[in-house]
């Protein structure tokens, strides 16, 4: 009797479900297509106005097809408003920045994760819950009294000041820890039965199995390193340190930009990190996941 | 480390090492991390003047007490506020409805997570300066929200309006961070065991009722989760709001409490007064990071 009451029951959901289904099916794929075009506005946007005479972008209408296509911005973009070609060496220096912030970050996190979890000693807890209190201080909180520090320190104005505060992450420290949690004690006994030292095991058997999640925090570290503004803005004075974002900043703020350099300056800038993003989608994926629960 | 290292035992020598791995990180964020944040404390207790040569002058809470009074930083706080509150809700409906329509595809889901994450990879200044150019009076945004209320000629005044500024400085952060938290709602939808949904189903539940009382009650802890970093992210918003006042826009309505630090810092040279302010903003977000570890600790089971 039951048993009966639910079969009609689930074949009657089921029949209303169909119909019911098929309609929020289709919203559903209407909800995303608008969904994903709205999103790529911009960005489509951005590749397409460079592509056009400066005058035609701001033209009412927008036209989505450049006439005609025009290379001037690209040009006058890399040259810049005076000639000196800072913006090239902006994207260096940015590259250089991020890069190097990005590999410390990565050999020190995981230097100290390995310290924390496969060499036991007095005090691993304590030290790993001070490193886990700074994840609270978010940087714009420090930035005054570290400015002050790196001044102090005479590293104002230098590639030193722009990467010695961001030599090290506590999320760095965090993650490494977590996923060296659950790496095999078999492995690294095995290797000291053999002799082999401590950095040695390091070097050859803990990096070397852990760079799935290294490469996670080194995009990660890249990434956000990339996008920093607020720092460079406070320790760079000479236009030759500035990185991209800074000079994205100072280059708009130049009388003599026009449109067509400055979206050609912004697609230029974006390039970089979407090449990255296409070619290694899925340790950006794992990234934002890692980010948010702190474990894997 | 002299000594002979035969005379250590095997257990004295790991911990040696360990320390030697860990020193690095331990005296990296002793001075660039804890130093600073007593000594943000400490200068906020001074008045500094980075151009005067004399020495900190000690004044107590005199800074706290200014800030209590100054109408300029309770704005900032408003301005944070606002900004905070109207881009972190809908980031977090938002996403959670995307993410929703994203799993329930069998196709493609790929190829949406990454389209949608694409903004995210646009450097913050890149997608503020194109949003300005996008908003400008002859932009696309006015040709296309005239477009749909089917009026034409209309100038929204995105960049003038103090309400309209708000709005297009949420705009551009919400469109920068959907992607990111629509991928986490993906993984949580996708950590929530099919026995659970298929035993429902096999109760009769239909998709919604299925969806409001199992799916959404676990997911509750990624929810929670992503408001709280929602809201910590839109806090420490800075460069939409710096370029935004860079090219003209009006300050008052977007003067948040980061871009506040850095003026009164940078353009008034007020150090300890700029410390003050920090130390706010930090105790605000701590409370907030607090909850955030409380709750990712939860979910860690």
């Amino acid at each position: 009797m039951a048993l009966q009451t639910q079969q009609v029951h689930g074949g009657g959901t089921r029949f209303r479900r169909t119909l019911l289904g098929v309609a929020v099916d289709a919203l559903g794929w209407a909800a995303l297509i608008v969904a994903v075009l709205l999103v790529l506005t911009p960005v489509a946007f951005m590749f397409i106005a460079s592509f056009m005479p400066a005058r035609d972008i701001l033209k009412m209408p927008f036209s989505w097809w450049p006439d005609p296509i025009v290379f001037e911005n690209f040009w006058h973009a890399i040259r810049g408003n005076d000639g000196r070609f800072i913006f090239p060496r902006a994207l260096l220096n940015s590259v250089f920045v991020s890069g190097t912030i990005a590999a410390t970050t990565v050999l020190f996190s995981t230097m100290a994760g390995y310290g924390l979890t496969k060499l036991r000693f007095r005090g691993a807890s304590i030290v790993f819950l001070f490193i886990l209190s700074t994840l609270m201080i978010p940087f714009e909180t420090v930035m005054i009294p570290l400015y002050v520090v790196i001044t102090n320190l005479g590293m104002q104005n230098s590639y030193a000041g722009l990467i010695v505060p961001f030599l090290l992450s506590a999320f760095g420290v965090f993650l490494m820890r977590q996923s060296l949690l659950s790496f095999p004690d078999e492995l690294l006994d095995a290797a000291r039965i053999d002799g082999a030292s401590e950095p040695g095991i390091f070097f050859r058997i803990v990096i070397p199995n852990l760079w799935p999640v290294m490469a996670v925090l080194a995009i990660l570290t890249f990434e956000s390193q990339w996008d920093n503004l607020i720092w460079p803005l406070l320790v760079v004075q000479s236009a030759e340190l500035r990185t991209m974002p800074l000079y994205v900043v100072t280059f708009m703020e130049e009388k003599s930009t026009n449109e067509g350099a400055m979206v050609a300056v912004a697609a230029i800038s974006s390039i970089p990190m979407l090449i990255i993003f296409f070619t290694l989608s899925q340790y950006f994926i794992r990234g934002a996941n890692v980010f948010s629960a702190g474990k894997e | 480390m002299a000594r002979s290292s035969t005379r250590l035992t095997v257990g004295t020598r790991r911990a040696l090492w360990g320390w030697a791995f860990v020193v690095p990180a331990l005296a990296f964020f002793g001075l660039f991390a804890f130093y600073p944040i007593v000594n943000a404390f400490v200068l906020s207790l001074h008045r500094k003047n980075v151009l005067s040569l004399q020495p900190p002058r000690f004044v107590g809470f005199q800074n706290y007490a200014d800030l209590w009074n100054s109408a300029q930083f309770w704005n900032s706080w408003k301005a944070t506020g606002i900004f905070t509150v109207s881009t972190a809700v809908p980031l977090v409906l938002v996403s959670l409805l995307l993410a929703t329509l994203i799993v329930s595809r069998l196709r493609l889901q790929r190829f949406f997570q990454m389209a949608l994450y694409t903004p995210a990879v646009i450097p913050g200044v890149v997608a503020a300066a194109i949003w300005l150019m996008l908003l400008d009076p002859r932009g696309i945004a006015n040709q296309w929200v005239n477009f749909v209320l089917g009026v034409s000629g209309v100038d929204h005044k995105w960049l003038a309006s103090p309400d309209m500024v708000r709005l297009s400085t949420v705009l551009v952060y919400f469109w920068g961070k959907l992607g990111f938290f629509t991928i986490i709602f993906i993984a949580g939808l996708g950590g929530i065991p099919t026995s659970v949904k298929e035993a429902a189903r096999v109760d009769g539940a239909t998709g919604w009722q299925l969806y409001r009382y199992i799916t959404l009650p676990l997911l509750k802890p990624t929810t929670l989760l992503v408001s709280i970093m929602a809201m910590i992210f839109c806090m420490r918003t800075f460069s939409t709001q710096y370029l935004f006042t860079q090219s003209g826009a009006p300050r008052e309505p977007i003067n948040v409490v980061t871009l506040g630090i850095y003026t009164t810092a940078v353009r008034d040279y007020q150090i300890g007064l700029a410390s003050a302010m920090s130390i706010v903003l930090l105790v605000v977000m701590f409370v907030l990071a607090f909850l955030q570890f409380r709750v990712s600790r939860t979910q860690d089971g």
